[in-house]
């Protein structure tokens, strides 16, 4: 039995002790893992970031946010058998960043409608939005206006290249709730845009 | 089709995330209707934009190694923990039987025995099956790691150039046979450059586009002898992985944009080929 007993606890990695091993035999063990999990997940470092620095719209959040990210995937890469390591890393990272964004309650809901009041017949026309097209920082101040979950998803969709299925797993909604809210997403932005250039004109 | 109904599948259309006849019923539907044909033109420009003009941050280096020194301290603590925990149920067990009568020390020799026979079986029959995938799956891992390492040493392009004029000389005079070399940035994929690279056991030539800001490495070699068009895709760890063969020549393409993107861009790739 005590075999049987002991085949079943080297899964856990430790099996060097189980067979009768001294306890330092454990650090190589440990280290095979760490650049196994590096190798896994530190290519995707740029997107963990991308997507930290949306939610958070502060660069040292960011870093923050994505070393405490790292660290936890790393405590839980044992339970991690799928083979879309940019997904699960990601769900990571927006979980943690949104329990960032809740400890410091930053406000997120109220930017967007309280910055502009504009009257209907000043927004500016679809035709006149995409002459603003290639204006870099006015498309970036819309998109950092939005709500946490529309900046996210704009994220996913237009940085990471994502799709629906991927947004899905690591928004944590149902596939069939990516698109209606890509499309709010997108309206509200060309709303901000609207708002923004009729008011300048 | 009606207007409601194409002016909510919109996003799904230009994102190409609908199912082909749906999608079909869209094109019909726009080209009946020339106001939601504006609508949709307008919506995709918007689309367009937001990909084109919002910046990527990516992660600067001190993060990485900030990252990599926070899982060394982590590894650290480790042992000591594990060590205390792993330990007493160990020495628990082996303290209710200090005296080893004879008979119960042969029924451990032979449940030892049965163990080692039953692993052994295990290890014969189902090991070699899990440790030697497809060839095309080590292939991939090797694609996979190429890829990755491209981007990492900042060693992307040998040479560097959005020229298919002076790609493709280059990469000629190196290697044993001549890859077709086109340039897609009309259609979306600009040529970055090309580099040398070594898979499969031989020499091959990897041309480098980008797709807004994320890379395609794309690997060429010969095709063998008795090669037939094919085509499959794999995904792995975030990569996609589009491979494809035509009459000449062995195709890999690697990237982490979507499946959708690589056959898109598989297909402007031998279009622009056919037309050469």
């Amino acid at each position: 039995m005590a075999t049987a007993n002991s085949q079943t606890e080297s899964d856990s990695g430790n099996s060097m002790l189980g067979a009768g091993g001294k306890a330092p035999e454990l650090r190589p063990v440990i280290k095979q893992d760490v650049a196994s999990f590096e190798e896994a997940l530190l290519p995707h470092l740029d997107a963990a970031h991308n997507l930290a620095r949306w939610l958070l719209r502060n660069e040292q959040d960011a870093q923050d946010v994505v070393q405490e990210a790292y660290l936890r995937a790393f405590k839980s890469f044992s339970g991690f058998h799928g083979s879309n390591g940019r997904a699960w890393l990601l769900t990571i990272v927006r979980n943690t960043s949104y329990t960032f964004l809740k400890k410091n309650q930053a406000v997120d809901f109220t930017t967007f409608d309280e910055e502009i009041h504009v009257a209907a017949d000043e927004f500016a026309s679809p035709a006149t939005i995409l002459e603003h097209g290639e204006d870099a920082e006015l498309i970036r101040e819309a998109m950092d206006a939005l709500p946490a979950e529309f900046r996210e998803i704009l994220a996913l969709r237009h940085q990471e290249g994502l799709s629906y299925k991927e947004i899905a797993e690591i928004a944590q909604i149902p596939p069939g709730t990516v698109m209606s809210r890509l499309a709010r997403a997108r309206g509200k932005l060309k709303e901000y845009l609207a708002a923004r250039i009729g008011k300048e004109k | 089709m009606n207007c409601e109904e194409a002016a909510k599948l919109m996003d799904g259309y230009l994102d190409g995330e609908l199912d082909p006849i749906t999608s079909q019923t869209i094109e019909q539907h726009l080209l009946e209707c020339p106001k939601c044909d504006q609508a949709y033109k307008i919506h995709g420009s918007l689309v367009r934009a937001i990909g084109n003009a919002t910046p990527y941050y990516k992660a600067p280096a001190e993060l990485r190694e900030r990252i990599q020194s926070s899982l060394r301290d982590e590894i650290a603590e480790l042992p000591t923990r594990n060590v205390a925990q792993d330990t007493q149920p160990l020495f628990a067990r082996r303290e209710p039987r200090p005296r080893a009568i004879f008979w119960e020390t042969s029924w451990n020799w032979l449940a030892l025995a049965a163990a080692i026979i039953f692993a052994a079986i295990i290890a014969f029959t189902l090991v070699p099956r899990l440790q030697r995938p497809g060839a095309d799956q080590f292939l991939a891992t090797q694609l996979i790691a190429s890829h990755v390492r491209s981007l990492m040493a900042n060693h992307l392009t040998d040479v560097a150039s959005s020229d298919q004029h002076t790609v493709k000389p280059w990469l000629d005079v190196k290697l044993d046979f001549a890859p077709p070399v086109v340039d897609l940035s009309q259609q979306g994929f600009p040529l970055i450059g090309g580099r040398l690279d070594y898979l499969d056991n031989r020499p091959v030539a990897a041309l480098v586009y980008q797709r807004r800001k994320h890379f395609i490495n794309l690997f060429v070699w010969p095709a063998g002898p008795g090669a037939e068009k094919a085509m499959n895709t794999i995904s792995r760890q975030g990569y996609h992985l589009l491979h494809w063969l035509d009459s000449e020549f062995n195709y890999w393409a690697v990237s982490d944009i979507s499946e959708k993107e690589l056959q898109e861009f598989q297909q402007l790739f031998e279009q622009q080929i056919a037309s050469h």
